[in-house]
């Protein structure tokens, strides 16, 4: 035990007198939190359109006013003598209305009248997000003016829980905390292993006939604390700048983040053992803690979008339990028995880690 | 450390009397297809300082980690105080090659690191950690981070670290390599004390001036152990003495008497040294006359010839050139020829200066070097050698003084000047992580050697680093001293007229610097000026011109020969029956630096007449029921020179100063 601490202590010292470390620790994922957190939304609002209108009546202009409402669209009208298209190409537009000639005619007759909706497919997120806003402000333009002539047999009447307002904010918030909590102490953690490779300090450890674990266990403990540090400002901007605060029994989400600080320490720490090279190492901590947690563990893409085959892997990102249970202590408060396997599911893999560590180094010895 | 009561009566403790430390039967590592270590037989005995000595690559350092049990060996065995050496690990202390603790850790936090490592209780290292500290003189620096400390520091800080847990056996891999004279003299005189309180110390050094002070020496090739014996056995086992001869034109004289040099014949040697030639031979009073023949008809003047018994290296080099492991590398295909320079200044300083801050790093130094000279500049680790280095070739700029350089005085890094510099340091030398051919190409592109050139310049350092058929190979996985090589090859490919060579043979093994001596004196000859840093005297003997730096002055400049005969006082050697007990006596009364402990023989240095010294010491020794043996005057070595400047220096308060 006492190897242990005096192992954890020496990696503190370490980490507190690097001041790029501690910046590293307790500035950088603050920013990362504040910059990722409300730049990530994933409605539009604001988003360039044109409309050319051919028919240029009063009902062709009361159509466009319904655009003109909507927050999420801007609407700005086109020369009918030009090419919408070269609205597309000199990026003024993202999508058109084309009104045809005879609109206002077609409606007061009560006939179908057909307008063009023209969407620039390049970005396929923003164009589905388009379209479907032109689907529904036509379909609210239908209502209003087949009024109650005609009622609708089926209405669903949406509430939305836990977020009501949709917030990107409170939704991409807890990701980007998962985020910074999956990249900073492991790298840390990686780099400070690789470099006793690389300098060749790991000889004097291996003389002193300190076991594996001990050795293991004192650097693992040290960079659980520092995620467990790290995690409390970050807390602080969830609760002030996101708006988040517990809903019901946080207690499962703080055992799963001291087992998540350790399962990602144990990662750091596995590979920096097992490439004693420090920008290999980073390489890959980047790899594991940033990509995979960014792209599989439904951060801001959600898992059901990823394709079947490959889905199953997202189950593997120990990112994705851990977003899980975040997710649930701030905004559906299920508490333990709705997040008991993703917290152990965190544990385990933080065990794996552990012993894959504990393989690469338990000869403590010079590998020849 | 306490005198301890008793003292071993036979300064080399027979195994019978006090058994083996360490034994090992029948050794064996492979790396894959490659046997570093090779049958080794060894049997170390207790409280011995035992000396590996070997070129690069011989396999000791894979012998080091196995005996420190954090490597395995592929067969025979190996026994700590009859322990296999992986559980003997907690009476086994290592220092590695590389400085193996945490620069960001301050020194009393990595002495509480390792200690608890290795389950001292937290009382035990706090008082231990201080006692060895205020041993070492350094007591003042608990709270320093040991990245901060000087080369010779951290090697102290290292040698505590492994005391700490008191450890039966202390392993160390070139414990000295880019420490200054003074700090290894005090190393060394540390390792002796610890010695003779029984500690085993087994120690590689490529330096032979350090195998000296060891109690016997065993000598590895290709992982095998070819000599073992005393220093004085070894050397009296070459069955040769050596003739130094001087004369005026050194140059011309090796060559004529290299010619006909080698093994079974009249001279089986031969070594330029700054003033002087080394000549080995079997018969010196014929090869007395040979010589006086052989250099009458070209009309070389010989001032002096005297026979003297030869030197570890004279045994180290003769031994490994039987094994043929000489390297004889191509003459060096230089085109240009710089002697019409010769006798210009090269390298000129007048009153430089440089300040950082409140602190003055150089202060009032005046140089001069010419075309065609050898000049070396020594001093201890902070005395401005490197700040001085550093502004001669225009990397820094001087706070006040004026320098002049391949004649220009205004902008030494213009284009036109650069051209003619060649610059190597053993902190920048190659990048590891390109071939070492790649590493060729770019400093030939970097200095512009024509196109035409390049493979022949390429060629030849290949042959001169020993590594033709090797130049796919990896720079960062060579060893030490064959970095060095091809970092020296790399720096005069363009033909430089001025070198500079900071600490160029820091780590690289006897023969491989006699190969680099020999090129220095090859360019010297073509005219070249050089400037070399070294912190082994021995080889700074072959430097034409000598200056020694005190905490940023030039203190004393001259030939080699005329250093040591300005020197005052005389050395005197004495046989003692007890030796450690009498080198600890002595320092009660006269200052650290004046006594020495060289294996079984102490040096002191007296400011009496040699009669006198003599008499006085053997007489206070006597009081103390030590016996003196014999005793005899003894020429000072450079080594000794340095080292008493250095202290009467540091006494009239030009602290040299660490703080």
């Amino acid at each position: 035990m006492r190897r242990i601490l005096a192992q954890t202590r020496k990696e503190l010292i370490q980490i507190l007198r690097d001041r790029l470390a501690l910046a590293l620790v307790l500035v950088l994922p603050v920013c990362i939190l504040l910059l990722l957190g409300s730049s990530i939304a994933l409605t539009v609002s604001h988003l360039p359109i044109i409309v050319q209108d051919f028919d240029d009546s009063s009902i062709s202009r009361e159509l466009v006013d319904v655009f003109r409402a909507s927050t999420s669209l801007y609407v700005t009208s086109w020369p009918t003598d030009r090419q919408p298209q070269d609205a597309f190409m000199t990026n003024k537009a993202r999508a058109a209305l084309i009104i045809p000639e005879h609109f206002g005619r077609d409606v007061l007759r009560k006939q179908s009248s057909p307008v063009q909706f023209l969407v620039d497919g390049s970005d396929s997120n923003t164009a589905s997000l388009v379209a479907g806003y032109a689907t529904a402000i036509v379909n609210a333009y239908n209502a209003i003016h087949s009024g109650a002539t005609s009622p609708q047999p089926v209405q669903a009447q949406i509430r939305l829980w836990y977020n009501p307002g949709l917030s990107s904010k409170k939704y991409s918030g807890p990701g980007v905390f998962v985020l910074a909590m999956s990249m900073f102490a492991p790298l840390l953690a990686s780099l400070a292993m690789a470099k006793e490779g690389e300098k060749k300090t790991i000889l004097q450890v291996y003389v002193s006939s300190i076991s594996a674990h001990e050795f293991l266990l004192g650097k693992i403990l040290a960079f659980t604390l520092v995620g467990l540090a790290e995690c409390v400002p970050l807390l602080v901007l969830l609760h002030f700048y996101f708006g988040l605060s517990f809903v019901g029994d946080p207690s499962s989400f703080f055992v799963a983040t001291v087992l998540y600080s350790f399962c990602v320490a144990a990662f750091g720490i596995m590979v920096g053992a097992a490439i004693p090279s420090r920008v290999a190492a980073m390489q890959m901590v980047a790899l594991g803690g940033f990509l995979l947690v960014f792209l599989l563990s439904g951060l801001i893409f959600p898992i059901d979008n990823i394709p079947i085959q490959i889905r199953w892997i997202s189950n593997l990102v120990w990112g994705k339990h851990y977003i899980y249970v975040v997710r649930d202590a701030f905004l559906q408060g299920g508490g333990w028995p709705s997040t008991w396997l993703e917290v152990l599911i965190i544990g385990f893999t933080g065990l794996v880690f552990y012993t894959l560590a504990w393989r690469t180094m338990r000869r403590m010895q010079v590998k020849a | 450390m306490s005198v301890p009561a008793t003292y071993p009566a036979d300064p080399v403790p027979s195994p019978e009397a006090t058994g083996s430390a360490i034994r090992t039967s029948r050794l064996l590592k492979r790396y894959g297809a490659i046997e570093a270590v090779r049958g080794l037989d060894l049997d170390i005995v207790r409280g011995e300082i035992f000396g590996l000595i070997g070129p690069d690559g011989a396999g000791k350092t894979s012998t080091f980690q196995i005996l420190a049990g954090v490597m395995e060996a592929t067969s025979g065995t190996v026994e700590v105080f009859g322990k296999p050496a992986r559980e003997a690990r907690s009476q086994t202390g290592y220092l590695t090659q590389t400085f193996s603790l945490y620069p960001d850790l301050s020194v009393a936090e990595n002495i509480r690191y390792i200690g608890d490592l290795r389950r001292v209780a937290p009382a035990e290292i706090a008082e231990r950690g201080l006692r060895y500290l205020k041993m070492f003189d350094m007591d003042r620096f608990a709270d320093r981070l040991a990245g901060r400390l000087s080369g010779g520091m951290k090697q102290k800080l290292a040698l505590v670290c492994a005391l700490v847990p008191e450890p039966k056996v202390l392993l160390l891999d070139e414990p000295t390599t880019g420490v200054d004279p003074v700090s290894r003299r005090e190393f060394w005189d540390a390792l002796a004390h610890l010695a003779a309180d029984g500690l085993t110390i087994m120690v590689a050094t490529p330096y032979l001036d350090e195998a000296e002070r060891c109690h016997r020496v065993a000598l590895m090739h290709l992982g095998e152990i070819h000599q073992t014996g005393t220093p004085a056995e070894l050397r009296a086992g070459l069955h040769a003495k050596r003739l130094e001869l001087r004369t005026t034109e050194l140059a011309k004289a090796e060559q004529l008497l290299t010619q006909d040099a080698g093994d079974g014949r009249e001279i089986l040697d031969v070594q330029r040294f700054g003033d002087r030639l080394d000549l080995l031979t079997v018969d010196p009073e014929n090869t007395t006359k040979y010589v006086e023949e052989k250099l009458k008809s070209p009309q070389l003047q010989i001032s002096e010839i005297q026979t003297r018994e030869p030197t570890l290296e004279n045994t180290f080099v003769a031994t490994l050139r039987s094994l043929g492991q000489e390297i004889r590398p191509e003459p060096f295909p230089g085109r240009y020829d710089h002697t019409d320079l010769r006798g210009q200044i090269a390298i000129g300083a007048t009153q430089l200066t440089k300040r950082f801050g409140a602190f003055e790093a150089v202060k009032h130094v005046n140089i001069q070097i010419r075309y065609g000279e050898v000049y070396g500049l020594l001093g201890a680790n902070g005395a401005g050698k490197t700040t001085t280095i550093k502004m001669l070739c225009g990397l820094l700029a001087p706070t006040t003084g004026e320098i002049q350089l391949a004649g220009e005085t205004g902008s030494l890094r213009s284009q036109s000047v650069r051209q003619h510099i060649g610059y190597m340091s053993q902190k920048f030398s190659l990048y590891d992580d390109l071939s070492i051919e790649e590493n060729l190409n770019f400093f030939a592109g970097v200095y512009g050697v024509p196109e035409s050139e390049r493979e022949r310049k390429r060629n030849w350092a290949l042959s001169f680093s020993g590594l033709e058929g090797k130049e796919k190979q990896l720079t960062g996985s060579l060893p030490g001293g064959w970095k060095q090589r091809v970092a020296l090859g790399a720096a005069i490919m363009h033909e430089p007229s001025i070198l500079f060579l900071d600490e160029p043979t820091s780590g690289v093994d006897p023969l491989a610097r006699r190969a680099f001596w020999n090129i220095i004196n090859r360019l010297a000859d073509l005219g070249t000026a050089i400037l070399v840093t070294t912190h082994y005297l021995e080889e700074a003997e072959q430097c034409n011109r000598l200056g020694f730096m005190v905490a940023g002055e030039l203190v004393t400049e001259g030939t080699p020969s005329e250093i040591k005969n300005r020197q005052e006082g005389h050395l005197i050697e004495f046989v003692v029956d007890q030796p450690q007990g009498a080198a600890d006596l002595l320092k009660q009364t006269l200052e650290r630096w004046r006594v020495s402990l060289f294996g079984d023989r102490l040096h002191v240095v007296t400011d009496e007449s040699a009669q006198a010294g003599i008499q006085s010491t053997t007489t206070q020794l006597a009081k103390h029921g030590i016996q003196v043996l014999g005793a005899r005057e003894e020429r000072f070595s450079l080594e000794d020179v340095f080292i008493g400047v250095v202290e009467k220096a540091r006494q009239q308060g030009k602290v040299a100063s660490e703080d």
